[in-house]
């Protein structure tokens, strides 16, 4: 298991229940995270201090999760990991947030111990 | 004749009409205002039905039988918000969707522009004539990466409704919706607009969507991140005016299977169903309505099983004048298209195979949308008048207008109920507190204007026209600011 | 009564009809603000417990005992939120979730509920046997698809396709027409979780009075790849009077078609029959890709339909050498063009 060190995961998601599930499974894993409930508010957060990790829900109301990948991908910090959280979906989803340039995708609903196992595989492979 | 006779025969005439008129005048407003309540009442069951559907709906995105869109965006002279509003439509949420942007005839930088921003190519694309249109297409562009699902259509400018049919005519999706250059469609507007569709494949032809004004909520890029009241009252008012018209006449009507006027600027319909009625008209300033009009006399001539559905959560947010001179022209604009959509398919009215739509939908417009300004405007002059004649007392005066005016407020209240119960977008008390003033302050000068507005534009309408044997023919509108 | 006092009456009543509404309003927002602040004042205690269970941090089972242990009204309270969690989450986590359920009596009451006179409790119910997976109830959830609320109907078919039993296909199939109807959207994506024991379903739906049902039958016939479907959906091209259903059946048959498809195809692009008809054939054909087409598309290329002739043009793109060279064969046109240029700008023809 990575040392996780209390590196920082932003994480967005506008239900409450994902986000806090989240937010619980990485910080008993060690990281650090800040988690927010729209889209707005994780770029508003990435801009202050880009995270070594983000986790976007897609589907989120005003800045959808692709809107924000979208912005990371052109910004300074463009190279922060990426993985995103969708719902079921026949692909385009998927498509889409690989073609923005997402690392990861996760299919909710979702095994949490396959989330941690992403985003452990994800900081690693950036170190 | 002396000062005093000259009063005096005025005092007695208003009497007179008074007398005749009072009653008639209560009941048509109790009326109106009653049959909105019902609407109202019909629209609140909906809500309750579709409530917690509602939540689950954008979970099964991409779900089976999800149809393809097209959206057509007419643009004139557009150059600076077309970029900002391609982008946001390609990036809407949905799993197959295209933006047709027809380009029509701008003399400003409207095509320069989408093409520097998608690197736009030209292809030797003949664009087929399903829907018959006069105005020559000069050229199709489409991304150079072939990627993303984008045609730029130019053509020569003849108007609107030709623009939006050219881009029927070149979309390649099985649905297709026109959008305005300046309007914005929420990220699930699509996934919302479409559940019609999802659930009933075989018959629904047509659906609408809610609209909302988008004045003083928050936008960043291209998105609503945050409803907000608007700062001016001329448009506080016109949100509380969407929230009661669009909401919840338009879900009432559906419910009771007889929707006819989707809206000003959302409708998504079956290509292959406007095609088969037509396109849009370009000599009528109907629009979509004329067109919704259409389709239910065609499919019903056919005894076709049809539906037209309406999904009351706003999905698109559009600007709304914020200004009485651009305010009166819209109105105007709106009534005049009313008055000669209604004359052109009063042939409908009362017919047996036109259903619901001919004997309700169809004369409660008539009467209740069409005249309702004209009975207005008589009661705004007839009841000052008589008060300072001395023909009835003040009490009486004043109880006559609260009646009326009352219940106008009630039946906007009801509407703000159940959106606040159903919907509950404004947030913050302040904004639920602007609504509720603003629905009162509506009755003190607001509908008295539109009153006169919408009478102006069907008076320009009927002055314009020259009957020549039994045809309707046109001298000509000035369609800009008219 | 004089006109008078009608007028005085009838204004006190649309006075007091506005107080109330404003009241109204206003006692709407507090009230959904209090509940909504009561049930999670009821759930709070035990959140980290529920968060524990639901994120799988719950190797020795003791938060997952805390839960069951939870009495009174909010035991209630909780088993809404566990329900919602479970909706959400999958592996050792969702069945852990369900364990507490199961413990707290939840899954033995749902059968009963789904007679009960709320339409909330109703869908509730439903809901809960799918997420649970309680195969014993699927008769009971059938019959649920016609239940008079359209809420619980929805919730019926979702929770068929979470139970995954195949014998569920025919009564969703004649769901989606009967007269209480089931929405042909979430019927189908109940109906693709069930396996490729539907086939027979899938056959019998072919055959429907109902447009709807055939329409869902060819449109799953199609994703599934069902073979088994393919004659019906030759069938249902040449001669069902629904368009849609015609429509759906041409696109199946691009996808799990095989040679001898073609030629059914083929009849769809003749010119009598309806235009959407032809275009939706034309590119199945593209999607089909056997070669036997190629001289049903090569005609299709001077039509007089600029879109069809444009579609043939890239489905025979699509059909490797042979449709190319028929392609490059043709005397060529705006259509033809354009074709090319696409599929030029699309990195498929160099």
């Amino acid at each position: 298991m990575t040392a996780a060190e209390g590196i920082r995961v932003l994480v967005a998601d506008d239900d409450p229940d994902i986000r806090d599930l989240v937010e619980f499974k990485l910080t008993q894993a060690g990281y650090a995270v800040e988690a927010v409930g729209d889209g707005l508010s994780a770029w508003e957060a990435f801009q202050t201090e880009p995270p070594a990790l983000v986790i976007l829900d897609v589907m989120m109301p005003g800045l959808s999760g692709i809107d924000v990948l979208r912005k990371i991908r052109e910004s300074g910090a463009a190279t922060v990991p990426v993985l995103m959280l969708s719902a079921k979906s026949r692909d385009s989803d998927v498509d889409t947030g690989f073609a923005v340039g997402a690392d990861d995708y996760v299919i909710k609903p979702f095994s949490p111990r396959e989330l941690l196992h992403r985003v452990n595989g994800i900081l690693a492979r950036v170190r | 004749m002396s000062w005093d006779g000259l009063v005096d025969g005025l005092r007695s005439t208003v009497a007179w009409l008074m007398h005749i008129t009072s009653t008639p005048i209560l009941i048509y407003f109790t009326v109106i205002n009653l049959s909105y309540l019902a609407l109202i009442v019909l629209a609140f069951v909906d809500f309750r039905a579709q409530h917690r559907r509602r939540e689950a709906i954008v979970e099964t995105f991409g779900g089976a039988l999800t149809p393809g869109v097209s959206l057509v965006v007419p643009a004139y002279n557009e150059e600076a918000g077309i970029v900002t509003a391609v982008q946001a439509l390609l990036s809407l949420r949905y799993p197959r969707h295209e933006v047709v942007a027809v380009d029509d005839g701008s003399t400003d930088a409207t095509f320069e522009r989408l093409r520097d921003a998608f690197d736009l190519v030209p292809i030797p694309r003949e664009i087929p004539q399903d829907v018959p249109t006069r105005a020559r297409v000069i050229d199709v562009h489409v991304p150079r990466d072939g990627r993303t699902r984008l045609i730029v259509v130019r053509k020569e400018n003849s108007g609107r409704s030709e623009a939006i049919n050219v881009g029927v005519n070149a979309a390649t999706e099985p649905l297709v919706t026109m959008v305005d250059a300046d309007s914005i469609l929420e990220p699930d507007a699509l996934l919302r607009v479409t559940q019609p569709f999802v659930d009933d494949p075989n018959r629904m032809v047509a659906a609408g969507g809610a609209i909302r004004p988008v004045n003083g909520s928050r936008v960043v890029s291209g998105r609503i991140v945050k409803v907000q009241m608007p700062t001016s009252w001329l448009a506080r008012i016109q949100v509380v005016e969407y929230l009661r018209a669009f909401l919840l006449g338009r879900t009432g009507w559906a419910r009771f299977g007889a929707l006819i006027l989707i809206s000003g600027a959302f409708g998504i319909f079956r290509r292959d169903v406007i095609v088969e009625v037509g396109g849009l008209d370009p000599d009528s300033i109907g629009e979509d309505f004329e067109l919704v009009l259409r389709i239910h006399r065609r499919l019903r001539d056919e005894d076709r099983d049809y539906r037209v559905a309406f999904v009351p959560e706003p999905v698109l947010w559009t600007e709304v004048p914020s200004t009485t001179s651009v305010l009166r022209s819209q109105r105007r604009r709106w009534h005049r298209g009313l008055w000669e959509t209604l004359w052109a398919y009063r042939g409908m009215l009362f017919r047996r195979r036109y259903g619901r739509v001919g004997f309700v939908a169809l004369p409660y417009f008539w009467i209740f949308e069409l005249f309702a300004p004209l009975l207005e405007m008589f009661g705004i002059i007839i009841v000052p008048l008589a008060l300072a004649l001395g023909v009835v007392n003040v009490p009486y005066g004043i109880l006559f207008l609260v009646l009326a005016y009352g219940l106008a407020v009630l039946v906007t209240l009801s509407a703000m109920a159940a959106e606040e119960w159903a919907f509950h977008r404004h947030e913050r008390w302040r904004d639920l507190g602007l609504s509720l003033a603003a629905s009162v302050l509506e009755n003190f000068g607001y509908r008295q204007l539109t009153v006169w507005w919408r009478l102006e534009g069907w008076w320009a309408s009927l002055r314009r026209k020259k009957q020549v044997w039994g045809v309707m023919t046109r001298t000509g509108f000035d369609e800009a600011g008219g | 009564m004089s006109a008078r006092g009608i007028l005085w009456g009838s204004t006190a009543l649309v006075l007091l009809a506005c107080l109330v509404l404003v009241l109204l309003i206003v006692a709407t927002k507090v009230t959904r603000t209090l509940r909504d602040r009561r049930t999670s004042a009821l759930v709070a205690p035990h959140r980290a417990d529920l968060l524990a269970v639901g994120s799988g941090e719950d190797e020795d089972g003791t938060h997952r005992d805390a839960l069951i242990a939870v009495e009174g009204p909010a035991r209630e309270a909780l088993d809404d939120a566990l329900v919602d969690l479970l909706a959400k989450v999958r592996g050792v986590p969702a069945e852990e979730l369900a364990a507490v359920l199961l413990a707290h009596g939840a899954v033995d009451r749902a059968p009963h509920d789904l007679k009960h006179r709320s339409t909330v409790r109703r869908a509730r119910a439903a809901h809960l046997l799918g997420l649970c997976h309680v195969g014993a109830a699927l008769p009971l959830v059938v019959d649920a698809l016609r239940d008079p609320a359209a809420e619980v109907r929805v919730a019926a078919t979702r929770a068929l396709g979470l139970l995954r039993e195949p014998s569920a296909a025919p009564p969703l199939l004649a769901a989606v027409g009967a007269d209480r109807a089931v929405p042909a959207g979430p019927a189908g994506d109940a109906l693709e979780q069930l396996g490729v024991g539907i086939a027979d379903a899938l056959r019998d739906g072919l055959l429907a009075t109902s447009p709807t049902t055939r329409t869902v039958a060819a449109y799953l016939s199609g994703e599934g790849t069902f073979t088994r479907s393919i004659d019906l959906l030759r069938l249902s091209l040449r001669t069902d009077e629904d368009p849609v259903v015609r429509a759906t059946a041409a696109v199946a048959l691009g996808r799990m078609g095989r040679t001898a498809d073609v030629a059914v195809l083929l009849e769809g692009t003749q010119t009598h029959q309806p235009i959407e008809l032809r275009r939706a054939c034309a590119a199945a054909l593209g999607d089909l890709g056997d070669p036997s087409a190629v001289d049903g598309l090569r005609a299709l290329l001077a039509d007089p339909d600029p879109r069809i002739a444009e579609i043939a043009a890239t489905s025979l793109l699509r059909l490797g050498p042979i449709g190319r060279a028929a392609v490059d064969g043709a005397p060529t046109n705006a259509s033809i063009e354009s074709a090319r240029a696409v599929a030029r700008l699309q990195g498929s023809l160099s």
